[in-house]
């Protein structure tokens, strides 16, 4: 069992080692407490960066499933804003004069079924019509941007506070341990569905050899369509925890968010060809983006050449993944 | 004028042409033929520059040459016309007709004009009525080539390669292309035609020159030759398997296509008996692929009907068919077999992973299993299903793809020239291997390269001459010859 660990990390580890780097370094660098204890390593500090990237986590773990199947997916932030939105307006503006949890559920049905709609637009169009996911996903970034601009009439919807249903979602997810909770429990689903389901098998053939795997008659619209459909899905429930953690439907939130999630998962390992990849790999991306960030923050480093050093982890990460595979001749 | 000596070309282990000497006087006409790969293309690239040769030498009007590449060969009066159309299609004919060309190239600032104006006499060569300022792309792939054929004239090249010219050619075009080359033998132009067509062949050509297995057989002139000699020349090598006792197909027909037409099939017609290996021989480009790819439904018919066992089969996708138990092992392993970065056992289970798996959950144990004993039934070689199939040889590859359809249990199994490249000991495992499922009632239909292995293994042998069925031999009594004969277009040469 250690063995099987050992050859694990020796073939998916670049990640770790990233993420490993980044702790070592924000513990040194941090600065301390009152009381002398390190801030960077504190529980609480911890669970921030982990709140903070429960949004592009979950977006990322969507992403993952996309590249691997040597797809793209753009209109993720898009989606993102049009589920917060949904959401605000379905508890701000709607009154279905029933309970409370009556009207949450169906702002959050409401709103991941937008997500799954447009999901399942780009991979009809993409699979069908065989247009190229990024031009696809380029065009509903846009669009969907558009309509969710539309809808709200360009004004923010605020949520309430206190016992208005709206005020009661927003507290739940909004909440450190709600939020990082179901972070948590969409990777370890992504992770046996990848790794274990008959869906996992077939997408990463199709993304390694598309070809191949059509002349093996497996279903490879449906897998490609599927595959859309679940990132559109998930992208809007990041979207209602961002709703509930800004506390409104911005239109035009979640510019960017795309981006930040493709970042994660490269950093991850999956290579954006196709066929490889992780969610454990996404995963560790994600944390080492957004530690890198609370590092920096710490010390009061200027965002912008946070962007910049940030640009460089991205190239830093996949040079040193295309050596090791290099190196070892496989994944 | 032209001369080889000695020429030596090796791909990797693959050894394409061993000590080939050749000579090509002024003023005529040179056939180059042989099988697929017996070497022809691959010499003809050496001689041309493209390709870079391991050993040997070149001489040029009786003084060696050593080719930096093709530009280097152009520049001393060699054209070729490749089998591969190296054109582009985004260009308008002009344009393609300048790539290369030295004189029109020679300045910077290209005026389409004068493009154009150079571009009509070569069009008119070749019989091309056409706007020279139009795109490649709207043509046919008949203009494509006489378009390939334009620009080496336009080179006023005194050596030309012709490699499979006619190809793409429709039969008109076929008659002006034997006019213009007799117009550039007038001229002094020598001319290698590298081709399996013998009655084109022994029409417009001086002298034959007969490859075999990278080697040079035997050249000769037309009138010291025949067309049968010519092709036992071809196909003359030893026949080393033996011709063991087959079981007689009996029973009705498993699969029975009548009239079929796709894209590159013409009213082919056929039957498959349970049991039954179906040979298919034909050149590349004969559409022997193409009765795989209309069976897999990956290749649409057009016209006509397949019934597998008793209802109609119109498949429209592999998925379609996989689900009728049909199984296609591909020509190609590599792009349309493997997922190389995948496990052995991944790759050996990809097709029948809803056996093992409920609600989408894989059972591990239960694949493993199943995989294990599918690699074994192939006599596949490996250390550990665990390790990407790129790891394998090729000969082991191919199993893997065999016993991926195996496990899918189907009725009618097409093989795609399933031993090429694979080495002796494997070829014969999967000879053995197709054998025994035909002995279970499978269907199976066998595209192969090589004669020798169709007639020791296959009960019919099914021969296709562009797109069409020549005839459909017993493989106990036809020979090499026969289907050679109709294999290059001879149906009526046979008696």
């Amino acid at each position: 069992m250690t063995g099987n660990l050992w050859k694990y990390l020796k073939h998916h580890g670049q990640p770790f080692i990233g993420l490993l780097l980044i702790l070592i370094l924000g513990t040194i660098l941090s600065p301390r407490a009152t009381d002398g204890s390190i801030v960077f390593l504190s529980l609480g500090n911890l669970t921030d960066v982990l709140l903070q990237q429960t949004e592009i986590g979950i977006i990322a773990l969507a992403m993952t499933f996309v590249i691997i199947g040597a797809g793209i997916d753009l209109s993720v932030g898009s989606v993102l804003a049009l589920s917060a939105a949904v959401s605000a307006l379905m508890l701000m503006v709607w009154n279905p004069h029933g309970p409370a949890v009556l009207q949450i559920g169906l702002a959050i049905g409401a709103s991941v079924l937008a997500g799954a709609l447009i999901g399942g637009l780009n991979g009809l169009v993409i699979t069908r019509i065989r247009l190229q996911p990024f031009v696809m996903t380029l065009a509903t970034m846009i669009g969907v941007r558009g309509f969710t601009k539309w809808l709200t009439g360009n004004v923010n919807v605020d949520l309430g506070f206190g016992d208005v249903p709206s005020g009661q979602f927003a507290e739940l997810f909004s909440s450190k341990s709600f939020a990082i909770t179901i972070w948590i429990v969409f990777a370890v689903i992504a992770h046996l569905i990848l790794s274990r389901t008959v869906y996992g098998r077939y997408l990463r053939a199709i993304g390694e050899n598309e070809r191949a795997a059509a002349y093996t008659g497996l279903p490879v619209r449906g897998v490609r369509l599927a595959t859309y459909i679940g990132c559109g899905a998930l992208a809007a429930f990041a979207g209602l925890i961002h709703a509930a953690r800004s506390h409104q439907g911005n239109p035009n939130d979640g510019v960017g968010y795309e981006l930040d999630a493709i970042a994660a998962v490269v950093i991850g390992g999956t290579a954006l060809a196709g066929g490889r990849g992780s969610i454990i790999g996404t995963v560790t991306g994600t944390l080492v983006l957004g530690l890198l960030t609370n590092v920096l923050r710490l010390h009061m480093v200027d965002s912008n050449l946070e962007l910049m050093i940030k640009a460089v982890i991205i190239i830093v990460a996949v040079w040193l993944q295309r050596r090791s595979s290099g190196a070892h001749g496989e994944l | 004028m032209l001369e080889c000596r000695n020429i030596h070309k090796h791909y990797g282990g693959v050894v394409a042409l061993k000590g080939v000497s050749w000579k090509l006087l002024p003023g005529e006409v040179h056939a180059l033929c042989g099988e697929n790969g017996a070497g022809k293309s691959t010499l003809a690239r050496i001689l041309c520059g493209i390709t870079a040769r391991d050993e040997g030498a070149i001489l040029l009007e009786g003084r060696p040459v050593v080719w930096s590449g093709p530009v280097a060969a152009r520049q001393a009066g060699l054209g070729i016309i490749l089998q591969e159309l190296d054109l582009f299609a985004h260009l308008s004919i002009a344009e393609n007709l300048a790539i290369g060309n030295a004189r029109l190239e020679a300045s910077a600032w290209v005026s389409p004009t004068a493009l154009n104006d150079a571009a009509r006499p070569l069009l008119h060569d070749v019989g091309l009525e056409l706007d020279p300022a139009s795109p490649l792309g709207s043509l046919s792939v008949s203009q494509w080539q006489l378009v390939a054929i334009a620009r080496v004239l336009g080179l006023d090249a005194k050596i030309i390669f012709m490699d499979e010219p006619t190809s793409a050619l429709t039969d008109d075009a076929v008659e002006r292309l034997f006019g213009l080359i007799r117009r550039l033998k007038a001229r002094g132009v020598a001319i290698a035609y590298v081709s399996h067509k013998m009655n084109e062949i022994f029409r417009i050509c001086d002298r034959i020159s007969v490859m075999r297995d990278g080697e040079m057989i035997n050249t000769a002139t037309c009138a010291e030759t025949s067309i049968d000699q010519v092709i036992q020349q071809m196909v003359g090598r030893a026949v080393t398997t033996t011709r063991g006792e087959k079981i007689l197909a009996t029973g009705r027909a498993l699969l029975e296509a009548r009239q079929v037409s796709t894209r590159k099939l013409r009213d082919v017609s056929f039957t498959l008996a349970r049991g039954e290996i179906l040979g298919v021989a034909g050149l590349v480009g004969s559409g022997r692929s193409e009765v795989g790819r209309a069976l897999f439904g990956l290749s649409p018919v057009t016209d006509g009907k397949i019934t597998l066992e008793t209802s109609d089969y119109a498949p429209r996708s592999p998925h379609d068919a996989v689900a009728r138990g049909v199984a296609l092992v591909p020509e190609d392993r590599q792009r349309e077999g493997l997922i190389p970065g995948m496990s052995i056992r991944q790759n050996a289970t990809l097709a029948s992973l809803s056996k093992y798996s409920r609600a989408s959950w894989i059972d591990r144990g239960q694949e493993a299993a199943a995989s294990r004993e599918a690699l074994a039934n192939c006599r596949t070689k490996f250390a550990d299903q665990e390790l990407p199939v790129r790891s394998l040889s090729g000969g082991n590859q191919q199993k893997v793809l065999i016993g991926k359809w195996l496990l899918t249990h189907p009725k009618v199994c097409f093989f795609d020239d399933p031993t090429r490249g694979i080495d002796i000991g494997a070829k014969d495992d999967i000879y053995r291997l197709v054998a025994e499922l035909a002995g279970k009632g499978l269907g199976v239909i066998w595209v192969s390269s090589e004669l020798p292995e169709l007639l020791a293994n296959a009960h019919r042998i099914l021969v296709l001459y562009e797109g069409r069925c020549l005839g459909i031999l017993d493989a106990l009594s036809a020979t090499q010859e026969d289907i050679m004969r109709l294999a290059t277009g001879h149906r009526n040469s046979l008696s």
